[in-house]
């Protein structure tokens, strides 16, 4: 199933933010959460290119990175780009992440976050 | 709570071993173990049997039972213990606590993996699976990977250069050349590490633990019943285990191995000791940048002084602390359910004086970490002599 939009999810007892979700939450042991989008812009903490990479990966290497949201919240994933560096805006985009048991797996990879206002 | 003695040690070599299969490698060191400690004869109370993938690699399970079978130990207690890359810490800490707490008086407990005749993408794939399901796995993640954003933190936060990941694996290897156990017995260069293939940027080949088959075992028992079975008994002064994040990018700091620290804590105050007690240390060096992060979140060294430590030569097997002496995970080699065994088997010749030309004169106390996961599930064991 595509989404639009990258979430994590918010406990409703105690307001923390975690990614992934887990049973209950880390802080305060709540296990009601809402879903919150978590944007389209995120910032590169660290990276690697991936040479020996596992079954199931088409294309090697692969670069994977950990980003950091603005609401603090962190993601690991695929870089969509040719030369990345620690600092550098991304934004989630949805895409096929590699093949598992013959079954295309989809889910946010993150790519160079392009500027959207026009030039003159 | 009892004391409890390591009273018999043994293992398999580590390497390539075609033509055996788990439960021989197992057998074969739990023997080696029971005859080292004069335990012949005797009847068993329990098994613990450390393995990760047994299922996936040799399809075969419950493999606790089928070696008590072959070693004729039954009607004796069985059970297989898998804790990741940890299962072998796990399982001597679950032989602790069976004799400790006064249920079991003659445990075995044996770790072993089979991995070499498996393809490399097929086990680099079996030992992803224990990353974050949906949140690092799916993305294709692989151990190296992490271990490879970890290290590119760590360069950048605390100074760590190449050379010194460089000397971590030249280290290990030269000792492993005095370790007849070890898997890669060649002399390793700082050149010609920092040229080796790249498998993660800025993670190298030698920069990595290799694939190996390999058992080890150890025999305990109550430590005032130890001089009935040896000379040279060494006693488990203290255990420790903690968890962490499964998913390493939801640590607050992900250069801090916070289960490093507890699990070591935790073992220090069983045993009444400090870190600047131990005299030789065994650590998860499955990446070479993990030898330095531990040595630091261990208590040996002051966070981000790890580097220089093995820079003045500290951590060689003639420096105050030497570590790996066998030659660690990088050299001696990583058949996953054997290595937390294998490190008490090396820590127990350390301390007896058995460890030949490595060894580390008049060792009395010794530590291990064995290192689950990305870090997210620690034991750490502390040994003394008697």
């Amino acid at each position: 199933m595509m989404r639009d939009h990258m979430v994590g999810f918010k406990c409703r007892l105690c307001g923390n933010l975690q990614y992934p979700r887990h049973v209950r939450c880390p802080k305060c042991k709540g296990t009601d959460f809402e879903e919150i989008e978590l944007g389209d812009e995120c910032t590169l903490l660290t990276y690697t290119k991936l040479y020996a990479t596992p079954e199931g990966i088409e294309m090697p290497p692969l670069l994977l990175g950990v980003v950091e949201f603005p609401n603090k919240v962190r993601a690991l994933g695929q870089l969509v780009a040719d030369d990345v560096n620690i600092g550098m805006k991304l934004r989630p985009t949805w895409g096929k992440l590699r093949i598992l048991r013959g079954k295309d797996i989809y889910g946010f990879k993150f790519e160079p976050k392009i500027s959207l206002t026009k030039k003159p | 709570m009892r004391d409890v003695a390591i009273i018999g040690c043994g293992m398999t070599k580590f390497g390539r071993l075609d033509g055996k299969g788990l439960i021989d490698l197992l057998a074969e060191a739990s023997l080696k173990a029971i005859d080292d400690a004069g335990a012949g004869d005797k009847d068993f109370d329990a098994v613990y049997v450390a393995n990760f993938a047994a299922g996936e690699l040799t399809h075969q399970t419950a493999i606790a039972s089928a070696l008590v079978d072959q070693l004729s130990l039954l009607p004796a207690a069985a059970d297989r213990i898998e804790n990741g890359p940890a299962s072998g810490g796990s399982a001597v800490k679950n032989g602790f606590l069976a004799v400790a707490s006064g249920v079991y008086d003659l445990v075995l407990v044996v770790g072993g993996e089979k991995m070499t005749h498996v393809d490399t993408d097929i086990i680099t794939d079996i030992v992803a699976t224990m990353s974050q399901p949906e949140a690092e796995y799916v993305h294709g993640v692989t151990l190296p990977s992490l271990a490879a954003m970890f290290t590119r933190l760590y360069m950048q936060r605390h100074g760590v250069t190449e050379r010194d990941l460089a000397m971590v694996a030249v280290k290990n290897h030269s000792n492993a050349l005095k370790n007849p156990y070890a898997h890669l017995q060649k002399a390793a260069t700082i050149e010609g590490v920092m040229n080796s293939v790249m498998v993660s940027d800025p993670l190298r080949l030698y920069h990595c633990c290799p694939i190996s088959d390999g058992a080890a075992a150890v025999v305990l028992c109550p430590a005032d019943q130890a001089r009935k079975y040896s000379d040279t008994p060494v006693r488990i002064a203290g255990v420790g285990q903690a968890t962490d994040t499964h998913a390493v990018h939801e640590r607050e700091d992900p250069t801090v191995l916070k289960a490093v620290q507890l699990a070591s804590k935790r073992a220090f105050e069983m045993a009444k000791l400090n870190p600047s007690d131990i005299d030789v240390a065994e650590l998860h060096d499955a990446f070479v940048i993990l030898e330095i992060a531990e040595s630091e979140d261990a208590g040996f060294f002051k966070k981000g002084e790890g580097a220089k430590a093995l820079e003045d030569g500290k951590t060689t097997l003639d420096g105050e602390l030497p570590i790996n002496p066998s030659g660690g995970l990088k050299a001696r080699g990583h058949p996953i359910g054997a290595t937390g065994v294998a490190q008490i088997v090396e820590l127990t010749w350390q301390l007896s004086g058995e460890a030949g030309e490595r060894q580390v004169k008049g060792a009395e106390r010794a530590y291990c970490c064995n290192f689950g996961g990305f870090g997210n599930n620690v034991v750490a064991h502390v040994l003394e002599r008697m």
